[in-house]
């Protein structure tokens, strides 16, 4: 019998459900839950907490470090900062055979002084992943800093010229050489791209009374940076000799800092002011001098300017050209070097017969005194020095710091890194395409 | 939008193309004229000086463009259908020029040509009209009636 004020349970499932019990209730389970959440702030689902809208009418996908999630919203267990690892600057001293293999920072300052935020190359997309500018320090760049401090006694006769195959790293052992060369007290005169002085991006004109054109802006980019960097090297070469630039005339004991500051006063001096640093430069023998022009094969070529009868310009027409071409054409500094680098990037800035001279087919073996007597025939003005592949300990130096940059999340093996050395031929820049596929 | 010699012209556009707003003046035009003056390639509008743009207006000056180029092939037009000739009439009856078929397309002929023409009628463009002045007669046939 059962008890109107004692609750007992009914025998069968059935019967125990329509008595309205349940065996397992989440009702305390919920309650505990909206008791714990009530704290919470209620969630905004009108706005998105960790994605960011696109600007709207910019269809351009946004590069760089800035991205389009909110990061200060976002989960902090996937978007961690990147490291930064810990790396020595690239200076004199710092050059030496026991940084062999490592990864050096290049003095961003520098960088800003001569490229005003560009890169020579492809470096751009390298350095952006990094974090910092870096490059790896290898044998080839051994020997030419070696050569550099050698040159700055006794300069040589013949410039040299960095030459191999894309993504080689001549820009970057160019950029290195120019980084030491400034910190060591030299002049530095680099130039980090040659190809805005012939693809026709910046302004041209015709020379004041002379067949060939002028480009102050670049000039005065060019006499700006070589300020900025070696201001101090400057200030140490006297001018020898009074010179006239425009109305104004310079004493001779004023130096070549006061000479580029006064080009860089009125634009239209600026030429005049380069050929006389040129000049003054090349034959003093107190501070030696850097010269580095990139994609130095644009000298020869044919440009996309044209003259006023719209006929294909020369690089040899203009003035900022032919003012650097005769040091690759036998004329030879007091002290310090000449040193320029090829690009195949831009085929039609490489002329075909340099192509042809820097890459010579195989050589018959029978001697042709035809050939030999042919004046179309004729050799290289300059040395050239081949940029050649990467080592097994350079391209181990290389894995190393990627996995330190993070942008190698697995352990770096041997197998790895012969693996992607071998698949890249040991070309730098398929090795750093290689680990950087699924960007 | 810089306004010169009747055109508006969008500043930032790179020269060569800007020039290419003006009838009369092509891509090849416009790059013999930044030749001629010495502006780069990526040059634009808006960075160009007031002398720069002083030496435009005078070079685009000396050129036939615009209305009077308008005006000349008008005349030109006029011309022929005024001395008779075969392009003069098909000029007038708004059909194809060059010898191309009227079987079938010839659309933008009928819808282009004979505009220089129609341009100074003020009787309705019709082909009912275009019958009634005779436009449709041959040489000879006015001779024989």
């Amino acid at each position: 019998m059962i008890s109107a004020t004692k609750f007992t349970q009914p025998a069968s499932k059935a019967a125990r459900h329509f008595a309205g019990i349940r065996l397992l209730s989440s009702s305390p389970i919920v309650a505990a839950e909206k008791n714990a959440n009530s704290s919470r702030p209620k969630a905004d689902r009108t706005q998105s907490m960790a994605f960011t809208k696109k600007e709207a009418g910019s269809k351009r996908t946004r590069s760089g470090t800035s991205t389009s999630v909110n990061l200060s919203a976002a989960n902090p267990a996937y978007y961690t900062d990147p490291p930064k690892p810990k790396l020595d600057l690239l200076s004199k001293d710092t050059a030496t055979a026991s940084r062999l293999n490592t990864f050096m920072q290049i003095d961003d300052g520098f960088l800003q002084n001569t490229g005003k935020g560009r890169y020579p190359g492809h470096l751009a997309a390298d350095f952006k992943l990094f974090g910092k500018p870096a490059l790896l320090y290898r044998q080839v760049t051994q020997t030419l800093v070696d050569q550099m401090a050698q040159n700055a006694e006794t300069a040589p006769k013949r410039a040299t010229v960095l030459d191999g195959q894309n993504g080689a790293g001549k820009s970057a052992e160019l950029l290195k050489l120019a980084t030491v060369a400034a910190t060591s007290g030299h002049i530095v005169i680099y130039a980090l791209s040659t190809l805005p002085w012939v693809n026709s991006s910046r302004p041209y004109g015709p020379g004041y009374k002379s067949d060939l054109f002028v480009q102050h802006e670049l000039v005065n980019e060019l006499l700006r940076s070589v300020v900025a960097v070696s201001r101090d090297a400057l200030n140490k070469v006297p001018l020898g000799r009074s010179v006239t630039l425009g109305k104004k005339t310079l004493e001779s004991e004023k130096t070549l800092a006061d000479l580029i500051d006064l080009g860089l006063q009125t634009p239209s001096l600026a030429h005049d002011a380069l050929d006389q640093l040129l000049d003054i430069a090349r034959t003093q023998t107190v501070v030696p001098v850097f010269i580095g022009l990139d994609e130095v094969n644009t000298l020869w070529c044919q440009t996309s300017y044209r003259d006023q009868e719209d006929s294909i310009l020369p690089a040899n027409r203009f003035r900022l050209a032919r003012s650097f071409l005769p040091f690759f054409e036998g004329q030879s500094l007091a002290k310090g070097w000449v040193v320029g680098t090829t690009s195949y990037a831009e085929v039609r800035f490489m002329p075909k017969d340099l192509k042809t001279k820097l890459n010579p087919p195989p050589a018959i073996p029978i001697a042709n005194p035809d050939l030999v007597r042919d004046p179309g025939v004729s050799e290289l003005s300059f040395d050239v020095l081949k940029v050649e592949r990467l080592s097994s300990a350079e391209a181990w130096g290389l894995m190393q710091f990627y996995q330190k940059a993070n942008i190698v999340t697995t352990p770096v093996t041997e197998g790895l890194v012969a693996k992607k050395w071998v698949y890249a031929n040991g070309n730098p820049r398929q090795m750093f395409a290689g680990v950087t596929t699924y960007f | 939008m810089l306004h010169l010699l009747g055109v508006n012209l969008p500043d930032q556009k790179v020269v060569s193309v800007a020039l290419t707003y003006f009838y009369g003046i092509g891509p090849l035009t416009a790059r013999k004229i930044c030749s001629r003056l010495s502006f780069h390639k990526e040059c634009k509008l808006s960075e160009l000086t007031e002398g720069q743009l002083n030496q435009l207006s005078g070079v685009l000056s000396e050129m036939t463009i615009e209305n009077d180029l308008k005006r000349q092939v008008a005349a030109n037009v006029q011309h022929l259908r005024q001395i008779g000739t075969y392009v003069g009439k098909r000029h007038a009856m708004g059909l194809p020029v060059h010898g191309q078929r009227t079987r079938g397309n010839s659309v933008t002929a009928k819808k282009l040509n004979g505009k220089m023409l129609r341009k100074y009628s003020t009787v309705a463009d019709t082909a009912f009209t275009r019958q009634a002045m005779g436009m449709f007669q041959s040489p000879l046939s006015k001779h024989q009636n």
